[in-house]
């Protein structure tokens, strides 16, 4: 096995699938999460985007809902 | 989200280099591991050092420069566990120096194609990628832990792991500031 046989690639949605999936849902059934620092998050957001910063997700991870599907940027 | 904010406002993304996760199969052995922590950490140091000689700002040169120092004294950590543990050899060999460094880095990404990114880009977007990077040693780290049964691994890469997330939080700080 080789070093890069360690690292699977990961699948990301584009803006326009993310822009879709917000359209076709209630805000209430997923977590939308901003992992920016709160500077950032305050110079702009997608709408209903909850700020956790990256460095704080452990210790937030719980005020997510683990049923619902959880976007993040 | 693809691109981040930047692709959502419609901006053209930076094309910064694709990372992927890391992945172990449920039998890899213990030694393997700490083989491949040493190699990122080899690989981590190497890029902030690229970092740092494309760099001006002088409180971010410093930062560059002790996340570089810290790699080192992480793999040092890391050849004094496989030696205790898994070498058989004499003390004064290194047990990597057979290792197939390559160019590669934290994530799969190649060493050379993101000293090439970062390159002409402004330290926002540095720190930014440096974030993406030390995430995702932290979470390795995290993975490795959880994976390894014996206590010194355990041991070693749970400090590991809590100094991965320090730097995470000193990146983060600076990125903050420059907001």
């Amino acid at each position: 096995m080789t070093f890069l046989n360690y690292f699977k690639s990961v699948s990301t949605w584009s803006a326009d699938e993310v822009r879709e999936f917000l359209r076709e849902k209630n805000p209430e059934d997923f977590n939308l999460i901003d992992v920016r620092q709160p500077g950032e998050y305050e110079q702009g957001h997608l709408p209903g985007a909850q700020l956790i910063p990256v460095g704080e997700l452990d210790a937030r991870a719980k005020e997510l809902d683990p049923n619902k599907p959880t976007v993040t940027y | 989200m693809s691109g981040g904010i930047n692709a959502w406002n419609g901006l053209v993304a930076s094309g910064a280099p694709e990372a992927g996760i890391a992945y172990f199969p449920d039998d890899e052995k213990p030694e393997k591991v700490v083989v491949l922590a040493w190699l990122l950490e080899e690989g981590a140091r190497r890029f902030y050092k690229g970092v740092e000689e494309l760099l001006e700002d002088k409180k971010s040169i410093r930062l560059f420069k002790e996340l570089g120092a810290a790699e080192v004294r992480h793999k040092s950590q890391l050849v004094k566990l496989y030696r205790e543990l898994f070498a058989s050899g004499p003390e004064t060999s290194d047990p990597f120096a057979t290792e197939e460094l390559g160019d590669v880095m934290e994530s799969g990404m190649h060493i050379s194609e993101a000293l090439d990114w970062v390159k002409g880009k402004g330290i926002m977007e540095i720190l930014d990628y440096s974030v993406a990077m030390e995430t995702n040693s932290y979470d390795l780290y995290i993975k490795m832990e959880r994976r390894v049964k014996q206590k010194e691994l355990k041991t070693v890469f749970n400090s590991l792991l809590n100094e991965e997330k320090t730097h995470l939080q000193r990146l983060t700080s600076l990125l903050e500031e420059r907001v």
